[in-house]
Parts: C-alpha cells; structure tokens; sequence
C-alpha cells in the first residue's frame, strides 16, 4: 500500500472514530442531559426524542470503536457519515428555524444565548467527518485494521 | 472440446464471511441499545408530592386556590442556576404582592440537572426541601430566602441555609421539626425526579423558564425581569391578553 492512501486512512479512522467513542462517551454518563439536547431541536415528540437520546450515544461509541481497531471498516464509515449527515440536517433546521441551542454534540445541549450559538462551527466540523467517512468508505482498507485479519489483501 | 481455463482469482477468496459478522455485529449494537433504553427511559411518573404539589411531576402549586380568571404563571427553576437567581431576587417581592392580591396563580418545577453538571447534590436536596417546604405553607417566602443566599455556581448549599430559611418564612417548633425531617429524609426525591421528567416532557431545557398562561415569555422579556423585578405584571400581562 502506498503511504499517502495508509497515511490518510489512518487519519480518517482517528478523526471519525475518535469524535464519535468521545462525543458518545460524554453522552451516555448523562443520559438525562442527551435526551434534554434531543428535545431542545424542538423537532421530535418526547418519547422518540428521549429514545433517541438514549440510544444514539451507544451507537456512536460502538461505529466509533468499530473504525478503530479497524473492523467493518466499510459499512462502519456508510454509517458515520450517514449519521454526520443527520446532525448537519438538524443543526442547520435549528440554525434555520431562529433557535438559539448548542448542538448537544458532547453532551449538555440546550438553549444557549443569542451570541453564543455555533452553528457554522458545528456545521463545518461535521461536514469535515462526513468526508473522512466517505473517504473510508471509497477506500476501506487501510493499515492497522482488523479487517485485514479477515480478509487477508490478495493483491499483496 | 476443452474449456477455456477459468480466469484466476475471480472466485470469492476463501475468507471470513463478512456479510455474517456485519449481522451479528450490527444485532448486537441494536440490542445494547433496546436494553440501555429500556431500562433507563424514565416511567410514567407516579411519585406524590406534597399536598400543593401536582400530579405526575407537574410542579408545587403555591395558591391552589387562585380565581379562575388569575393568569397563571409556571416558573421552572434550579436553586444552583444564577440566572434563576437573578431572576427570583428580582422578581420575588412582585411575585408575592401578586399572590397575595390573587391576580397570578403561581406554581414552580424545581429543577435538578446543574447536580450533574456540578458534581454534586444541592439541587435535589434543594428541591426536595422546597416541596417540604410547601408542606407547612411557607414556600413562596422559603425559597426567595433561600435564592437570596445562593452561593456562587459549585459551592453547593448546606443543610443550615435550608433551615434558616424555614425559620426566617416563621416555622418553629413542631413545625419546624416536620420541616427538617423531611429535608433530612429526602421525602420528595422521587417527586423531584419526577419533575425533571415532566420538565424535560414539556420541553423545558434550561433554566430559569417562565411559561404565563402556556407559553414561554421571549428572551427579552426575560432580560426585562431580570434587570427590573417591578416590570413583573406589565410582562406577564401581555400573555395574558393573548389567550
């Protein structure tokens, strides 16, 4: 494999898979404070919203640990990215409809005041991650992966 | 006749197969997840509060027995929140002249989420203390006391400025007594909780909320109260109209 393709691969697996096990793991210490995040986009009915405010910080940890050690790399990056496509769609509706909240992407979200809201930020972070995990997703292998194990690269 | 030989390494090598293990893998997340939810969704809240306090978490009344026609006035609040004590030390002399002449009918949510921010428990032990309070028919003037004293954001409250404040508001003796058991015993921790949840159900998120007659007074109007308590009954007026 040549170095700039390995190199960035790696790159691409740190960064989605990094911000994903951290922004999951501050989330579900708090579970409260997620579903609180959740109901303050003021887009979903409480009992969909505190489900998805209970369960989006497992899925998170789990796609984020997946890319890794490396394993599904694939379909693990299809939905990273996926998911960073929701978040820009709810950020930006928020950011659109006049609300003034943090994003809850790590944790306590909720109403902030009018200047202190960072939605173009939050925005370009997530967009940032939606490439990393298309990236990987046109180019899953990558060194360092458990995919590697299971399917040993029969070019080399 | 001789068949062409096969072209090399067009067949599937033989590994793993990894449509089984995504499955699995995929099973697996969506079962942690169903589990995680089922057990920490919160049930349908059935704590009892206080004989002021509503049902299901939905806040302690202060004059239950306000006329129809009074506008009613929601205030969720957190005893550690600064703003929410901005708001109270602002507002609360209005707030009570209010009461009194019966023109609002007040009821409070004590909130309890800075706990978890903080690292500590003086908002519940705050709250749980504030439906007590409601008990013996001192809560209006228990918990201004008890904003006024507010300690800076993390410094938490002691049980000492709980009682204080159940003496200031004019409880002694057996009162009294009822008063600090059931701070001591954490008689409405359930209840609290229970408020949270109907908060957050109602889409509260922050505090302080002020909701008149059902809906939430704008940001301005909050700055509004915030900086000028005696601007009290023009703001609240205004969604009273409305209705």
């Amino acid at each position: 494999m040549k170095p700039l393709p390995a190199v960035l691969g790696i790159a691409a697996r740190l960064a989605l898979g990094g911000v994903l096990v951290a922004a999951g793991g501050i989330k579900v210490v708090d579970l409260d404070a997620s579903v609180r995040s959740v109901v303050a986009y003021d887009l979903f009915s409480y009992p969909i919203a505190e489900f998805i405010g209970i369960t989006l910080p497992i899925v998170e940890i789990s796609i984020g640990l997946l890319l890794l050690v490396g394993l599904l790399i694939r379909p693990s990056a299809a939905v990273g990215a996926g998911l960073m496509v929701i978040f820009i769609a709810g950020i930006a509706s928020a950011w659109a409809r006049g609300l003034t909240i943090d994003c809850g992407c790590f944790g306590d979200g909720g109403p902030v005041s009018e200047n202190q809201t960072k939605y173009a930020q939050e925005i370009a972070r997530d967009v940032g991650l939606t490439l990393a995990g298309l990236y990987l997703f046109i180019r899953p292998r990558t060194p360092f992966a458990l995919d590697n194990k299971l399917q040993p690269d029969r070019n080399s | 006749m001789s068949r062409p030989s096969a072209p090399k390494a067009s067949t599937p090598p033989p590994g793993a197969p990894i449509g089984l293990i995504a499955g699995v893998v995929a099973a697996v997340i969506a079962l942690i997840a169903v589990v995680v939810f089922l057990a920490v969704r919160d049930d349908s809240p059935t704590a009892v509060g206080s004989s002021a306090s509503l049902p299901a978490g939905g806040g302690v009344v202060v004059n239950a027995d306000a006329p129809q026609d009074a506008i009613e006035v929601h205030i969720f609040e957190d005893f550690q929140c600064p703003f929410c004590g901005l708001l109270e030390n602002s507002i609360s002399e209005q707030v009570k002249e209010a009461v009194a002449a019966d023109e609002v009918k007040m009821t409070y949510t004590f909130m309890t989420f800075l706990d978890s921010n903080l690292g500590n428990d003086s908002s519940s032990r705050a709250a749980n203390a504030a439906v007590c309070s409601s008990d013996e028919g001192i809560m209006l003037d228990w918990h201004s006391s008890v904003f006024e004293v507010q300690p800076s954001e993390g410094a938490g409250y002691t049980d000492e400025t709980f009682i204080q404040a159940a003496e200031e508001a004019g409880l002694s003796g057996t009162e009294l007594e009822t008063f600090t058991s059931c701070m001591a015993d954490g008689t409405y921790d359930d209840y609290v909780e229970d408020m949270a949840t109907a908060a957050t159900e109602a889409g509260v998120t922050s505090t302080p909320t002020v909701i008149v007659n059902g809906e939430v007074i704008s940001p301005d109007d909050m700055n509004t109260l915030m900086e000028d308590g005696t601007t009290f009954d023009s703001v609240i007026a205004n969604y009273g109209e409305r209705r």
